[in-house]
């Protein structure tokens, strides 16, 4: 009897196994099951504070008081600040060029890694060593290097004959402060280029080289044609990435120059919490952390779109 | 024969000497916070002395301070609980879905990434305000588990469009001759696509490891108390008192708080691609 | 079978960090008479340990269990604010400066406390009235202050015949000797507040202005302004190197003790952390009484007091600490004297402080007819004015005109821009 059951509950569970299986394989269930993991703890957890940091963006909000809904007023405000359009250009310079940099020298280091090496393990972890760095404590090395009663930047520079003592007061003048945020903030991204892109080339089956090799083929056409193409997703998902990151930095400028020279370093999120929380007005702050909301939007779904179609 | 490996030889060595430049970047900063985290106080403040040296002799006491004067260990403990528990779920929710979105039709697709990404653009400098009542609703304030549950809002993103990049790189055909071959596309997937995915896995997870290790502002405002709060915080907190900063001991932090990763991501992604490199060419 | 153990991983470790989470929580529910203050982390690592002290005490005499946690100064604000957010956390919080008014619909009103403290210690100081004082009520307890002053190197001083300067434009005769010594003055004018700090004061010695007592009326286009400015100027050329333009709250104590700073414009700080860190230096520095000018003796505070947050639901056991640590004569003087003269006492009979006794250097400190304020004066502080300041919006003008705007065009960038916060 026992065994008889049991082979009936084999029989009837073998069915449901391979219904299970079968379900499993078609996508418009997979799909949605695979996201939905994701999809529930953004909706429970991100949903509401997402929600209210576009309501504070638009309304009057002031920490602890009752707010009233204001449409676009803050955004209108901001743009008549002198302060606010330094800062918005600054975003622009900050971002534009570290991100460059970070491409460029990334990519290079990447393919550079990828050779054969004699200190492999040394070499790459001493790459990755500025990314693991606590940022806190690691932007407070960096303003002790830029610091002119010590800067071991100048002595540095003027050991080596590069520059004449005393050297540029980097963090006191306009132009030499944005170099030096920028500079700090590639050597704190380079890392994550320079893995991710690593990443990417490993992946690239050798093959593909080898027959363009013997096609004769250089290098410079070898990048070209076949690296760089290969490529492409992840260097797109890398720097779309980093734009964001970027955009929203804080702690370098935030411990480097508090934004200034007069705001001449001030970011997106610098001058935030200067205005959201320093001074309590969580709209303004918010809509100055919002301005750019809805264009980035807009590149992370035409991003999307490009990445999806790239490998069909 | 002989010729080649000569060229092949002159070419390592250029590949390195194009190194130097990118490693003395990378680790000029971190050798001068290492140094002056072993120098005295009055060597710190001397301004005639070269920095590059310690020459009034090496100390221990900013680490013997910030080991046992502070409640460093515990913050450590702390930040490592949470780094590797929100990395590990990030990691898992990020793959399945960032395969879905590389790899299957379904409708909405395109409207899941895009929504699952947009939540990234609200920059956490803001989004931690109301994210402190959600912390509350659900009982959590003050205590690190908070972290564990919010990490995961900015790691699984990261996550999910990190590794679509990688899928994406994945040849489509690998995957179907497997299907042709009877395999369901699950098996296909753990067993071909995730394989030699693993760079970008590594990757992923090194990042996100990272990106938790680092975070900030959560930490500072979801947790108070010295048993709860992380590694960044409580030194941040306990080294910079007013306009004093104890220099020594903050970079002896930054010493700390990185060479034991870096040592673990050595072995590991090394581990990994180098491994995978060898599988991937066949 | 390796995606379900993957997915049973995935569950059983959700259910176990539910679990903990609740392990984790459990203690908050039961808690009538438990308190938690949340205070900065005082410059002296000493003083935090003696409040500690007092805490255990406290619980021994009241029953009352406090827990006490701390945080930098740089990061009250957003920790703040996300209480405030949330409605939970602390119940008591050691505010600085203004933050009373920022705060002032979440704090309790604590005027019958404050009667009882003035009672007891005589009057609260005038700037510390003006930061904790909000309108017509107490909205946080007055407790210690930090005052700026003068910091020079008496060494250097002697060694070249200097006289102490006791005006500002003193400070502009030594400083020019100073500088020749190759020990220039160290005034920041950067996007700081020490910048905020040493501009307020020369502003108000010379009878300028940023807003006017009516909390409304912009004042900064005056002559008295462009004295300022014109002193600024000079002192920058003659007295000070370019790298003051860079500097932050730490940058003058810094140069100070590192021995090139002849002057500064600081509190304590830099002297106290020069002999606990041993620096050569430590001997040579001495404070000097705040300065003069045309229109008196005034000087930058920074008070502090103890709020309660509304939402707390331990009012009373909450006053209970501040009667404690601030009302009681003897806990109160141990924990000034536990902050080596960082902190100082802020009611009126208690000026005379044994603290001030524990080294020469800080006879000083007790400050005689020197006027205190705090950011903003003679202004009310109220969300725009401390909009104003916080923009570094005194900072900039100087900066500006430092490096070549003309005096005039610098005044009326500031006065444009601060009628548009009042305006806003």
């Amino acid at each position: 009897m026992a065994v008889g059951q049991l082979g009936v509950a084999r029989a009837v569970r073998l069915p449901l196994r391979a219904r299970v299986r079968e379900l499993l394989d078609r996508e418009q269930l997979l799909g949605p099951l695979f996201v939905t993991p994701a999809l529930l703890l953004l909706v429970l957890l991100v949903a509401y504070p997402f929600a209210m940091a576009i309501y504070f963006a638009l309304s009057n909000a002031f920490i602890g008081r009752p707010s009233e809904f204001v449409g676009l007023r803050n955004f209108i405000a901001l743009w008549q600040s002198d302060a606010f359009r330094q800062t918005f250009q600054n975003a622009f310079v900050f971002t534009g060029s570290a991100v460059a940099a970070k491409v460029v020298l990334g990519t290079a280091l990447a393919l550079l890694l990828n050779e054969q090496l004699w200190f492999k393990r040394m070499i790459r972890g001493s790459v990755l060593l500025p990314w693991v760095i606590p940022t806190a404590l690691s932007t407070l090395g960096w303003w002790w290097m830029f610091e002119p009663l010590y800067s071991v930047v100048n002595w540095t520079g003027t050991a080596l004959g590069l520059i004449d003592p005393p050297g540029p007061n980097w963090l006191g003048q306009k132009y030499y402060a944005m170099m030096a945020v920028v500079t700090v903030n590639v050597w704190r991204g380079l890392p994550f280029f320079a893995i991710t892109i690593l990443a990417g080339l490993v992946a690239i089956p050798r093959d593909l080289y080898e027959a363009a090799a013997a096609d004769g083929a250089g290098a410079v056409a070898r990048f070209w044609y076949i690296t760089l193409p290969l490529l492409r997703p992840v260097l797109a998902i890398v720097v779309l990435f980093s734009t964001i990151f970027t955009f929203s930095d804080f702690n370098i400028v935030y411990v480097l120059t508090r934004g200034g020279p007069i705001n001449s370093t001030h970011l997106f999120a610098t001058l935030a919490r200067q205005i959201g929380l320093e001074s309590g007005r969580i709209g303004e702050g918010a809509a100055i952390s919002l301005y750019l909301f809805p264009v980035l939007v807009f590149v992370v779904w035409a991003q999307l779109r490009f990445v999806r179609r790239q490998a069909y | 024969m002989i010729g080649y490996g000569r060229r092949r030889l002159a070419r390592k060595v250029l590949v390195h000497l194009a190194l130097v430049p990118f490693l003395a970047f990378a680790l000029f900063p971190f050798f001068y916070m290492a140094v002056t985290s072993l120098k005295t106080d009055r060597e710190l403040y001397d301004r005639q002395a070269v920095p590059l040296l310690i020459s009034q002799g090496p100390t221990i006491e900013h680490y013997t301070k910030l080991l046992w004067e502070t409640a460093f260990l515990t913050w450590t403990k702390n930040s490592l609980l949470v780094t590797l528990i929100s990395t590990t779920v990030s990691l898992v929710i990020g793959t399945i879905a960032a395969y879905a979105l590389a790899r299957l039709k379904f409708p909405g697709v395109g409207s899941f990434g895009t929504g699952i990404f947009v939540t990234y653009l609200v920059p956490t400098s803001l989004l931690f305000l109301p994210l402190a009542q959600v912390v509350n609703w659900l009982g959590l304030g003050d205590s690190k588990w908070s972290l564990v549950v919010t990490y995961p809002t900015f790691l699984v993103p990261f996550c999910t469009w990190l590794l679509m990049g990688y899928f994406r790189t994945v040849p489509k055909e690998v995957e179907e001759c497997a299907m042709v071959d009877g395999a369901t596309r699950l098996q296909a997937l753990i067993r071909i696509v995730l394989p030699i995915a693993v760079p970008g896995l590594v990757c992923a997870a090194l990042f996100a490891f990272t990106l938790s290790w680092n975070e900030f502002i959560y930490a500072l405002t979801f947790t108070s108390s010295s048993e709860e709060i992380t590694a960044s915080v409580g030194v941040t907190s306990e080294l910079i008192r007013g306009d004093i900063y104890y220099w020594g001991s903050l970079m002896a932090g930054a010493v700390l708080g990185s060479v034991p990763i870096v040592i673990l991501y050595v072995f590991f992604l090394d581990y990994y691609v180098s491994g995978l490199t060898a599988g991937a060419v066949k | 079978m390796d995606c379900v153990s993957r997915r049973q991983f995935l569950t059983t470790s959700t259910a176990a960090l539910a679990g903990l989470a609740v392990l984790d929580r459990a203690p908050a529910l039961g808690q009538a008479r438990e308190i938690t203050y949340l205070c900065w982390n005082n410059f002296s690592p000493g003083s935090d340990k003696k409040l500690a002290e007092i805490g255990q005490r406290f619980t021994k005499d009241t029953g009352i269990k406090i827990r006490i946690d701390h945080i930098a100064h740089a990061q009250q604000a957003a920790k703040f604010a996300s209480e405030v957010q949330s409605q939970a956390g602390h119940d008591l919080v050691e505010m600085r400066m203004h933050f009373p008014w920022l705060y002032e619909g979440q704090l309790v009103d604590v005027s019958d406390l404050v009667a009882e403290l003035e009672k007891k210690h005589g009057a609260v100081m005038s700037s510390a009235k003006e930061a904790a004082f909000v309108k017509t009520v107490w909205r946080a307890a007055p407790q210690y202050h930090a005052l700026f002053l003068p910091n020079y190197r008496e060494d250097l001083f002697k060694k070249a015949g200097l006289k102490v300067p006791d005006t500002w434009e003193d400070v502009y005769t030594v400083g020019k000797e100073l500088k020749k010594m190759g020990h220039p003055v160290g005034i920041p004018i950067s996007q700081n507040y020490d910048t905020i700090s040493t501009g307020s004061v020369v502003l108000w010695c010379y009878g300028a202005m940023e807003v006017d007592k009516d909390g409304k009326t912009v004042r900064i286009n005056s002559p008295e302004t462009a004295q300022v400015v014109e002193w600024y100027k000079k002192v920058f050329r003659d007295c000070m190197e370019p790298e003051v333009l860079s500097w932050n709250d730490a940058s003058n104590n810094q140069t100070m003790q590192a021995g090139k700073s002849g002057w500064i414009h600081n509190p304590v700080s830099t002297y106290i952390v020069a002999k606990r860190k041993k620096l050569v230096t430590a001997d040579g520095i001495n404070h000097s009484r705040s300065l003069t000018g045309p229109a008196g003796r005034h000087e930058v505070d920074v008070p502090r007091s103890i709020g309660i947050w509304k939402f707390s639901k331990n009012v009373e056991p909450a006053k209970e600490w501040i009667r404690y640590l601030l009302g009681k004569r003897e806990v109160y003087n141990e924990y000034i004297i536990s902050g080596e003269a960082f902190n100082l006492p802020v009611f009126a009979n208690l000026q005379d402080h044994p603290v001030l006794k524990t080294d020469p250097k800080y006879a000083t400190l007790k400050g005689e007819g020197v006027h205190y304020h705090i950011y903003g004066w003679p202004a009310p502080p109220s969300d725009r004015v401390q909009l104003i300041t916080n923009s570094f919006i005194l900072p900039n003008m100087l900066a500006k005109a430092v490096t070549g705007t003309p005096t005039k065009e610098a005044i009326a960038w500031a006065e444009g821009e601060m009628k548009k916060i009042m305006a806003g």
